[in-house]
Formats: C-alpha cells, structure tokens, sequence
C-alpha cells in the first residue's frame, strides 16, 4: 500500500521536475538544431538565469514569475553578443572547435560571476502556500514552475509553427542549403536561433529556481548541462519539443524508478535510479538512433 | 617494415636512455635540501627574516568557498603572529610569517605539481595541507618525498592517518566526530527519542561521518530506522524523503556539502516532515544558509569544528592549565574583518586554517628549530589552545585528538553554540517548531 | 616500409628530450613536467580515436576510470605477490578498458555525431552510478591504497612509484600512443580513416570496411585511456574515488588539447597539451584565483584564430616545404 502511494506521488513530483529539465534543454537542442553547434557550457547560462531570479528577488522583490521576461531580455542580448564576437567566426570551422569555443565561454562565465557575486551558496524563499493532495504535498511554487515550463514550450511551438520567422527557423533546421535556396537568410536565422536558444536557457534558470530556489552558486551549471545532452539526445537532438517530452520523460523515469529499486536490498536506490535512466537513454537510441522525435 | 620497427626501437631506447641516464641526477634536489635562499639577503634589519608556509588553496572548483576561508583564515594568523606577537623567536633570529599560495583549482593533478613548487622552489618546509581529504592524500607522497611537514585544516576524514604518513598532521576533528555530539546531546535532552534516520550524500567524506556515526548512534542505544544516502548532483529529493517519513523518525541527521544541505532543508520543509531535532552537515554552519532558507532554519542543527562565540580563551585555557597561543576571538575577528575587507563573518573554516597556522607557529617555537623533523617531534608533545580550541595530536599517527567540535542551532536567527555544554552560550531548543508553526513566523528562540 | 614516413617524429623526440632535460635538470620542474605528460598523454590516445575519426566520444574518462581500478584491483588483490601487481595491473587496465570499449563501440559506434558523443556520457554516468548505487570496488568510497602499498611495498618504494615510476610510464604511454598513432597515418588503416572522417557514407560505398577501423581505433585508443588511468591515477595518487576518475572534464580537457594542437595530426596533441598544461600551471601559480578568467578568453582567441588547431595552420602555411616533411 505505502509502496504504491510513494509510486504515485514520486511519479508526480518526476513529472514536475521532467517540465523544468525540459525547459533547460530546449535551448540546447534548438541550438544545435540549427548551428549544428553542441553549447558545452550550457548550464553556465542556466546559472545566469538562476541568480537572475535571486537577485531580482533580493535586491527588488520581483517575485521570479516577473524575472522571466527580463532573463529571456538578458539572455537574448548575451546570446547576440556571443554570436557576433565568437560564434560567428566559428559556424565553417570543424565541429571541435565549436566546442572548445563554447567550453571556454561556459568557463568564463562561471569565473566572471564568481569574481562578481562570489563563491557563496544562496537562495531565497518564497513562500506561497501548499497543495495537499491525497498522498502528494506540494508547493505552490512547484506547480508554478510547471505551469510556466508547459506554457513556455507551448508558446514556442506555437511561434514555431505560425509565425514567419519560426517557420525558417524550421526549414534551416530540416536543410540548411535548401532553405538557402529559397531566399532565406541564413545567417540571420543563425544569430536569431542562438539568441532565443540561449535567451531559454537563461529563462530555464530562473524555473530552476522556482523548483529548487536554494543552493544557487556559481558552479551549479555543469549538472544541468549533462542532463540537458543526454534529455536533448532522447528526444532527438534539434527539436525543441522533443526535449520538452523527453524531459518529462526523464523526470518520470528518475522519480519513478526509485520506489521500485528501494525494494532491492542493499543498494542505494537513488544512485541507480540515474544508472536506469542513462539505461533507458541508451535503449532508446538503440532502437531510434535520432532519438524520439528526431527526424533522420 | 623492418625499417619502421627499426625506428620504433631506436626512439624508444634513446628515450629510455635519456630517462635512466638522467635518473640520478632526480636525486639531487633529495641530497642537497634547498637551503634557505632568501636569507642572507635580508640581514641588516636586526636579523628578522621571512619564513614562508606554503598553501595549496582552493580558490576556483567546487571548494573554492571554504579554501577563500581557509585562505583568510591562514592570513590572519600570519598578521597577528607579525604584528601583535612580533614574529616567531627561534635561536637569535626573530621570522616573520607569510602564506605563500597557489590556486590549486580543487584539481588533483595541480595539487601535486603545487606542492613540489612550494617544497622546491620556494623553499617551503612547512605546509598547509590542500583542502578535501583526496587532494591532501594525493599530496601526501610528494610532501614526504621531500621531507616537509603537511598541516591538514580541511581533511577530515580518519583514513588519511591510517595510511602510515608521518609528516602528516591534523588541525581539525576527524570526520568520524562530526554527528556524535549531536547524538550525545539528544541522548541527554531527550532519552526517549530513540528513533534516527540519517540521509546523506554518497560522498566519502559523508560516508566517513555516517559510517561512525552509524555505529555510535547503535551503540548508546539508539534505533537507525532509515539509512540512505543521495547522489551529488540532485535536483529533488522527493522521492528518498518520502520513504523517510514512512519511516517516522524522530530525529534526522544528514547531509553533505552546501547546495544539497540547503536543498534537504528546503525538502523537508516543502514535505512537511516534522521531527523533533534535525543535524545537517556544513551547510547550516554558513551564515548564508539562513539568508537562503529565511525561518525555515530555525532550530536546525549542525556540526562545527569552531564558531563565533565559543569560549576558548586565554582564561578557559589558564583554566586547564595549558599555554593560550594566537589571537583572541576579538582579535581574530578585527584581523579577519580587516584582511577579508566584507562584513562576513568567519565560518568555521577559517578558524581551522588559522589554527594550522599556529599550530606550526607554536610547535617552532618550541623546538627552536626549523627543520621539519623537529618540529614534527616537538609536535608530539605539545598541548595549547588557540581560539580554535585545544590542540594535540596522536604521536603515532598524527590524528587530532584534542580538539572538540560544538554543535550549532539557529535560534532566532543567530548562530549559537548548543553543545558541549562547557562552550554553549545558549540552552538547545527542543523540539524544533514544526515547518507549519515557522510558517507562521515562530523561532526556535526560548 | 618508408622510414621518411616517420620523420614526424623527430621533432617529437626533440620536445620530448627538451622536457625530460628540463624534468632532471631544473629543481622542482619533476612534478610540473609530469603534469604537462598527463595532459600529453590525454590528448595522444584520445587522438587515436577523435582525431582519425572524427567521432567526438564525451564519455572517454570512463576508460580512464575502469583503467584506474584495474590497476587498483591488482595491486589489492596481488600486492601481496610483490612487485609482479604492476604488471597485472597495467596488463588488467588495458584489458578491462578495451573490453568495455569493444561493448561500447558495438553499441554506440552505429550512431553518428552528437547522438554517438553523448550517447557515450550516458555510458560513463551510468557506469558511474553503477558503481555508485551497487557499491562495487568500494562505491564512492573507492579504493585507499597509500596505506597498504607503504606496508607492502616499503616507504621509499611506494614514494618512488609515486613520484617517479608512474611519471616514466606516462611519458611512455605518450610515446607509444604518438608512435601508433603515426603507423596507423601511414597505413592503410589511416587513409581508410581519412575517407571514412571527410565522408563515411562515400567511404561505406567505396567498400571500406568502416566500422571495422572504427572500432580498431576506438579499442586502441580505449587501451591507452586504461594505461593513463592505472599510472597517472592509480599508481601516483595511491587512492580511486568514482567521482574523481569518472568526471567528464578530463574528457573536456582532451577535446581542448587535441584541437588546441589540430584534430588528426601527430604532433598536435602534443603542443595542444604542452600549451594547455604550461598556461594552466604558469596561470595559476601567477594568478592564483583568476587563472580561468584569463585562460578562457586565450582559448577562444586561439580557436577563433587557429580553427584548425596550432599544427593544423603551420601546416597549412607549410605546404611544400621541407618542413612539411617533419610535420604529420
């Protein structure tokens, strides 16, 4: 009995985690999607977003709902940024050095943000009641994050799939000579899709603390960075919803498994609840090499 | 093909020669210590000199708050035995001291080169040791290849003294102390509250802590009803706390490292899961831990080797009949004030640092000497206090013994001193409110 | 065979009679020099499979890692033997690497690009939380060596392959990767190679047999991870922790080196993990605390300057000179 109710709760709270891993990958995959560019320094910018979201708080009370648009503002600004200073330079040269480039931004990153606000570990609390439901407790905020991360991604694809500027997007994704061909400019596209993949990705941080809005330091990136590759290699790499589902996915697998591998005397369950879930991945791949909703 | 093989021979048999032939001119630095370079230049000022201890700090990677602490801590030391204490007297000579560091970026790699620097180029005979307890192994060897001393400030766990390393000492407690006092305390507040689940990261450092205190708690009587550890970088940790409040515990002792005590805090605060005392590991010692969490850190516990307000002085050490040595508490909080240039206050890490500092301030003096083997001998008799508390070491293995660590609780939301009752400034708040009563705004304040 | 094929060489050997000069010669520059082999070595064996493929393999520490422990296992289970434990051990890491590269390969080695390099970080998180969660070797208390060793082996002894022995036969695995690295340019396993990095799927319908040399690459370049793993970790730093030899930086780490110096070249890794190693030693000794925040903007301008890495542009210019010749 106990077991089934941990099951479902722990289902509950893995698919509000997966939203907010999914948020946190979409970036990435459009990124890739288009530059054919893997950002190593990914979580750097989801680092970003989080002490967004903390000072924002602190210093002005802007509860972390009102700091996404300004870190999608903020992000999008450092994404041109990069794009015209570095990135630009880099879109023809062999695929290594792009990750080298992006490597060396994610470390600059985290040095110039611990020069600034330090090594600390911070947090805030905002507390806006609890939701009891049966087995389940939840935090409002948590909720809140979720409804946010599903909001978020129905937005995008509704601009991807309606407006003019998403519908490049899409078409340099599926081919990039051929959307060439038809008159669209490519290199606009690019500098465009990296400022909205970073400018999500910052966005992503401040969900992040909405879910967990302690523990921010500088170095918190490189955690969400390797989730972010292997949610963004499930669900297909280039396809933002695809990293949406799979995050979800992800979640429920992570949360969902540790009930049943607590039953398994000793072993630490929560340890091999991540070994079940790069199992999972690599099963995935296996049978669909592109992922979930990966095209070919 | 013959060829090929032919150059493959070649190259590799020059190679060897240049290795093997070379190989006894490695011995030299081994023959001919360094000697002191620096010092004949400096003579007219009536003969003080600058003694170097040498630092592997971390000030980038994951353990780059506690070694910016450390870092601070080994500074204010140097300054007050310059300043005040007016350099260390050994023979007819009068040294000041300076903490020579490099970054050595929590990497295990630059440790090692890190060290032979400081042992060879620049003379360094006496070192702090890197913080975390694998950077000071991997440190270990090289230290005593060339025959300095390694002070550890910042590895705790007791392994690293069963590995026979005899220029290896201890400033700080052994991590298999970390949980006890707090069980001891429970023990003594509450005889009927028999039932501990313990929850902490899969590191080796939390395992050192939580294997002893496993065993402890069983020991006096207590009942582990829940045991489970997490991984490192986890995000939610819903699903391990919900098994522990299946479990019903009534006290909870866990944690880590900074982000996941703050995240388990956090957790067991959005879970409701009440107990009547909870102990988190590091997290809780830092002052940002209550600006992070805010009322939900009332009443909770933490292990600390030292904190602002506990009573060693030069009368507590009068008292026990030992020699006092370094700054006051005061002092040190002026110094440390002045050196670090913030408003923060000193965790207890930079306590630690500054103790291993004079520690080998202390033991030099003593031995008038410094030559690493005497120090290292004269350490084996020593017995003093500083404001970091007391200070001996196990002759044998060079393991802390004489050091007490203290729990913590906030309380109000001011750090204070619970537990050993003898430096406690406050009386222990039990039971914790519960997460719905600090909700409503009440403290763990009596 | 053509012996002018390997001139390349030559000025390797060069660098490397320059540094172990300077290893032996100058006081304290023993640990600092074998901190620049580490990296040399890193970048050399990772070459083997990234630079003559193309494949990009994020989860390469995780050989690293397995290697460590083979040396591990070895010297606890027949330290008591003596000294015979380092041979098993090197004989353990090799084998235990390979084999799980030989699983690896045939699973991931049908993906392409991204898919197959982060497919691979799934190989060596799972791994790690394998050996996490079961608590084999150890779980993440790992292995703890120095103590036995020192009982076993003597004080000075376990100093010496601390501080000297290991560094030797990292220099070595360097070596050998390079030589290896070069008689496969020079056969036809490298040109097969070449084919399969510019085009794989021209490559397939020329009938090369691609997956073939793939998977030679990958095991080989997999034996020498296992090599770095057991010298540079096990045997120098007497204890493993999972955390320490399965993080993914070093993977990053040998990415940087490898296309610091040119992807595919013979001498790129080496002057890629000369610069990195020297720049992150010199950064950190002069700048303690901020050494990141100057080395990331230099490693930006190089790769915006040197796309194809430092070899790869001397090359370029050196098209058709004698120099050529020495430069692979």
């Amino acid at each position: 009995m106990i077991v089934s109710e941990q099951l479902v709760s722990n289902l509950f709270y893995g698919a509000l985690l997966g939203s907010v891993y999914g948020v946190a990958t979409m970036g990435l995959s459009l990124i890739f999607g288009v530059l054919r560019i893997v950002n190593v320094g990914h979580g750097a910018f989801i680092m970003l977003g989080a002490f967004t979201a903390f000072w924002m708080f602190t210093l002005y009370s802007v509860i972390p709902i009102l700091s996404i648009p300004i870190a999608l503002i903020f992000g999008l600004a450092l994404g041109f940024i990069i794009f015209f200073s570095t990135i630009k330079r880099l879109i023809d040269a062999p695929e290594l050095s792009t990750l080298l480039a992006t490597f060396a931004i994610g470390i600059f990153i985290e040095e110039v943000a611990k020069f600034v606000w330090g090594s600390d570990y911070v947090g805030f609390s905002w507390d806006i009641g609890t939701l009891y439901l049966g087995p389940v407790t939840v935090p409002y905020t948590k909720l809140l994050a979720f409804l946010c991360s599903a909001i978020i991604a129905g937005l995008l694809y509704v601009w991807f799939t309606k407006t003019k500027l998403g519908t490049a997007i899409r078409a340099v994704v599926e081919d990039r000579e051929g959307a060439m061909v038809c008159g669209i400019n490519v290199g606009r596209i690019y500098s465009v899709s990296f400022a909205i993949g970073i400018g999500l990705t910052v966005l992503s941080g401040v969900l992040v603390t909405l879910f967990v809005p302690v523990g921010i330091n500088v170095y918190m990136g490189p955690d969400y960075t390797l989730k972010a590759f292997v949610i963004a290699v499930l669900g297909g790499l280039g396809s933002p919803w695809g990293a949406f589902v799979a995050g979800f996915l992800f979640g429920l697998f992570e949360n969902g498994s540790y009930t049943l591998l607590g039953l398994i005397p000793g072993v630490e369950p929560f340890a091999l609840t991540r070994f079940v879930a790069f199992v999972f991945l690599l099963i995935i791949l296996l049978i669909k090499p592109t992922g979930l909703l990966g095209g070919e | 093909m013959r060829g090929k093989w032919n150059l493959l021979i070649v190259g590799l048999f020059v190679l060897s020669l240049l290795v093997t032939g070379c190989a006894q001119q490695e011995q030299k630095p081994e023959a001919t210590p360094t000697p002191e370079k620096k010092a004949p230049e400096e003579k007219p000022e009536k003969k003080v000199e600058t003694m170097y201890f040498g630092a592997p700090i971390s000030l980038t990677g994951k353990y780059s708050k506690e070694g910016q602490m450390s870092l601070w801590g080994m500074q204010v030391a140097a300054k007050w035995i310059n300043d005040v204490y007016g350099g260390l007297k050994v023979g007819d000579k009068v040294y000041k001291v300076e903490i020579k560091y490099y970054d050595d970026q929590s990497n295990k790699e630059v440790v090692q080169s890190m060290i032979e620097r400081l042992a060879v180029q620049d003379g360094v005979k006496f070192i702090l040791a890197p913080y975390s307890s694998g950077l000071t192994l991997a440190a270990a060897p090289i230290a005593e290849k060339y025959g300095v001393l390694m002070n550890s400030h910042g590895g705790a766990s007791d392994y690293i003294f069963e590995q026979g390393y005899y220029y290896v000492v201890q400033t700080l407690s052994p991590a298999s102390k970390y949980q006890t006092g707090f069980l001891d305390m429970i023990k003594k507040v509450d005889p009927n509250a028999k039932r501990v689940a313990m929850i902490y990261k899969d590191t080796e450092f939390s395992r050192a802590v939580f294997n002893a205190a496993r065993e402890y708690a069983e020991a006096n009587g207590f009942e582990v009803v829940f045991d489970k550890t997490y991984p490192k970088d986890v995000q939610d940790l819903s699903p391990i706390l919900n098994e522990l409040k299946a479990a019903n515990p009534d006290i909870i002792i866990g944690g880590g490292h900074f982000a996941d005590g703050q995240l388990l805090t956090q957790q067991l605060a959005e879970l409701k899961i009440n107990v009547k005392a909870i102990s988190i590991l590091v997290a809780p010692a830092l002052p940002k831990y209550y600006d992070a969490l805010g009322t939900k850190a009332e009443g909770i516990c933490a292990p600390a080797q030292w904190e602002v307000g506990v009573t060693y002085g030069p009368e507590a050490a009068k008292k026990l009949g030992m020699d006092y040595f370094g700054p006051t508490q005061d002092e040190f909080l002026v110094l440390f004030k002045e050196i670090s240039g913030s408003d923060e206050k000193p965790s207890y890490h930079a306590a630690e640092g500054a103790a291993a500092v004079l520690s080998y301030a202390y033991a030099i003096e003593k031995a008038q000497s410094l030559d690493p083997e005497k120090v290292r001998e004269a350490m084996n008799d020593i017995e003093f206090m500083t404001l970091y508390g007391v200070w001996k070491i196990d002759p044998e293995t060079g393991k802390q013994i004489g050091h007490e660590m203290v729990i913590i609780q906030w309380q109000g939301g001011t750090k204070k001193i619970i537990w050993p009752e003898a430096a406690a400034n406050a009386d222990p708040y039990y039971p914790i409110p519960t997460w719905e009563e600090k909700d409503q705004g009440k403290l763990a304040k009596h | 065979m053509n012996i002018r094929a390997y001139k390349p060489l030559i000025p390797m050997i060069a660098v490397y009679g320059v540094l172990i000069t300077i290893a032996l010669t100058v006081d304290g520059m023993w640990q600092p020099v074998a901190y620049f082999m580490f990296y040399i070595a890193l970048g050399q064996a990772f070459n083997i499979f990234l630079g003559l493929t193309g494949y990009v393999d994020f989860g390469y520490v995780a050989f690293m890692g397995l290697g460590a422990y083979g040396m591990g296992l070895a010297i606890k289970n027949f330290g008591h033997l003596g000294l015979i434990a380092l041979p098993i051990g090197i004989f353990l890491a090799v084998i235990m690497s390979m084999l799980l590269s030989l699983a690896v390969g045939a699973v991931a080695l049908r993906l392409r690009g991204a898919y197959f390099a982060i497919a691979t970080i799934g190989v060596n998180e799972g791994f790690r939380y394998l050996v996490e969660g079961v608590r084999l070797w150890g779980g993440t208390e790992g292995m703890i060596l120095s103590g036995f060793m020192r009982k076993t082996y003597g004080r000075e002894m376990t100093n010496f392959f601390s501080t000297f022995l290991s560094d030797v036969l990292v220099i070595l695995i360097a070596f050998s990767a390079a030589v290896v690295t070069i008689a496969i340019l020079n056969k036809k396993m490298g040109y097969a190679l070449l084919a399969l990095r510019e085009d794989e799927d021209a490559a397939k319908v020329m009938g090369i047999n691609v997956t073939k040399y793939k998977i030679m690459a990958f095991i080989t370049s997999a034996g020498f991870a296992g090599l770095i793993g057991a010298t540079a970790w096990t045997l120098k730093l007497t204890y493993i922790f999972p955390e320490d030899v399965f993080n993914i930086s070093y993977t990053v780490e040998a990415i940087v080196i490898v296309m610091l110096g040119g992807a595919g070249t013979l001498l790129g890794p080496m002057f890629g993990g000369l610069i990195y190693g020297i720049m992150k030693y010199y950064l950190s000794v002069i700048f303690p605390g901020i050494q990141l925040l100057i080395l990331a903007p230099i490693l930006i301008a190089i790769v915006v300057v040197f796309p194809e890495g430092l070899i790869g542009y001397i090359r370029k210019k050196a098209r058709d000179t004698r120099l050529s010749e020495y430069l692979r």
